[in-house]
């Protein structure tokens, strides 16, 4: 059995697809883990903190909050920084996807599927920029 | 006492069951989390990454083994998303127990053809309509329970998109994945194989939960000391899950599927009945 004769038939989309969703969970995995460790380290304790608002990550839209996060930088407490940056890693991994998807389809001169994954990528677009 | 340990422990169950499911986990994590003492809204809010991490986790793997097939998902989310936007628009202007009843009834045609969904056989061979065909809505994939290859074809692509449309609506009405919703419709309208269908349901949850977990940011109700457990330990579920679903048969991933959507219609109909 060979995998290539599988699935949808869009081995090298299906091959791409998985290897960026495996770097993009375990990049977020790894912040995540090292902003709790260092957290810890500050705060003593791992309490869940509701009433603490410097817990609280906001933004514009998606897109403001990537560009404040990264010009900001770790200013105040790299714990919290790592765990944004993981929470950010998270969500832009399945809007990565859509994007290396449309280019695949437009690559490959696919009209109906360029369209149907355009189509999905300036919706999810609108969505996060307008929030 | 809950602390950042025993949260991502709880969520690495959340994220197991969400995988093989393709119910991403949520409607299960949210109630916990109230009863637990944190406020709804940042409740939601952990649970719409809980999707995403869930979804990710487990697809990195359905994909890889090409059980999910990425064709029919990117030809249904163009609805769910188109839906979820939607949702979310019309959602203060309709009365929130309406909803409620409206998308309990819809889960119980989960139900229709269980017989057949139970039972242990190969994907049915289906005869597609003339759009399914166009869109090439088909594939394949290795099952390991049954040792064999699976070949499927979807069919009827159109009204599986109005009932894509209907799983986004209530993604976006209800703030949820509606992983319940996808999964009934990929099964009972496009004829797709169990595994199939959970494991595309869960690539496209990912996407629905996206736009929504962008609108929690905005309200900045995102507690980081809730959501990055709850990213931890759903990832590490999922991730599991995903190296298990292959393994189980259809019925034993059915059962556990409708255990879940009467849960979900349990909840649905006491939210209605509460709120009116």
């Amino acid at each position: 059995m060979n995998l290539k004769d599988l699935g949808s038939g869009e081995s090298k989309l299906e091959t791409t697809i998985s290897y960026l969703l495996i770097i993009g969970v375990a990049l977020s995995l790894a912040l995540e883990i090292a902003g709790i460790a260092i957290f810890y380290k500050s705060h003593g304790n791992l309490d869940i903190l509701l009433q603490d608002k410097a817990m609280f990550i906001q933004g514009r839209d998606f897109f403001s909050f990537l560009y404040q996060l990264f010009a900001r930088g770790p200013m105040q407490n790299t714990g919290i920084f790592l765990m944004t940056l993981g929470v950010a890693a998270l969500i832009l991994t399945p809007f990565v996807r859509v994007i290396v998807s449309a280019m695949y389809f437009a690559w490959k001169r696919d009209a109906r599927y360029t369209l149907i994954t355009a189509f999905v990528l300036v919706a999810t677009t609108v969505s996060l920029a307008l929030h | 006492m809950l602390n950042i340990v025993s949260l991502s422990l709880i969520s690495v169950l959340i994220g197991f069951l969400g995988s093989l499911t393709g119910l991403g986990g949520a409607s299960i994590l949210i109630p916990i989390l109230v009863l637990l003492g944190v406020p709804v809204k940042e409740a939601i809010a952990a649970g719409m990454v809980s999707i995403i991490a869930t979804s990710s986790g487990s697809a990195a793997s359905y994909v890889r083994d090409r059980i999910t097939n990425v064709r029919i998902a990117m030809y249904l989310e163009m609805f769910t998303i188109t839906g979820a936007i939607v949702g979310a628009t019309i959602t203060s202007v309709i009365a929130p127990q309406y909803l409620y009843f409206f998308f309990a009834a819809f889960l119980l045609t989960s139900f229709i053809g269980l017989r057949r969904l139970t039972e242990s056989s190969g994907a049915a061979p289906v005869n597609q309509d003339n759009v399914s065909r166009w869109l090439n809505l088909k594939g394949s994939y290795f099952d390991e329970a049954k040792k064999r290859v699976i070949e499927y074809r979807a069919t009827n692509a159109l009204w599986g998109g109005l009932g894509m449309i209907v799983a986004g609506l209530a993604a976006g009405m209800l703030g949820i994945g509606a992983g319940a919703f996808k999964v009934t419709v990929q099964e009972n309208i496009l004829k797709l194989p169990p595994k199939v269908s959970s494991t595309t349901s869960n690539f496209i949850i990912g996407m629905t939960a996206l736009a929504a977990t962008s609108v929690y940011l905005f309200s900045g109700l995102l507690n980081l000391t809730l959501v990055a457990p709850i990213a931890i330990g759903t990832t590490i579920g999922a991730v599991i899950g995903g190296r298990v679903l292959n393994r189980l048969n259809d019925k034993s991933l059915r059962f556990l599927f409708f255990a879940i959507v009467v849960y979900l219609i349990v909840q649905m109909l006491y939210k209605g009945v509460t709120s009116i």
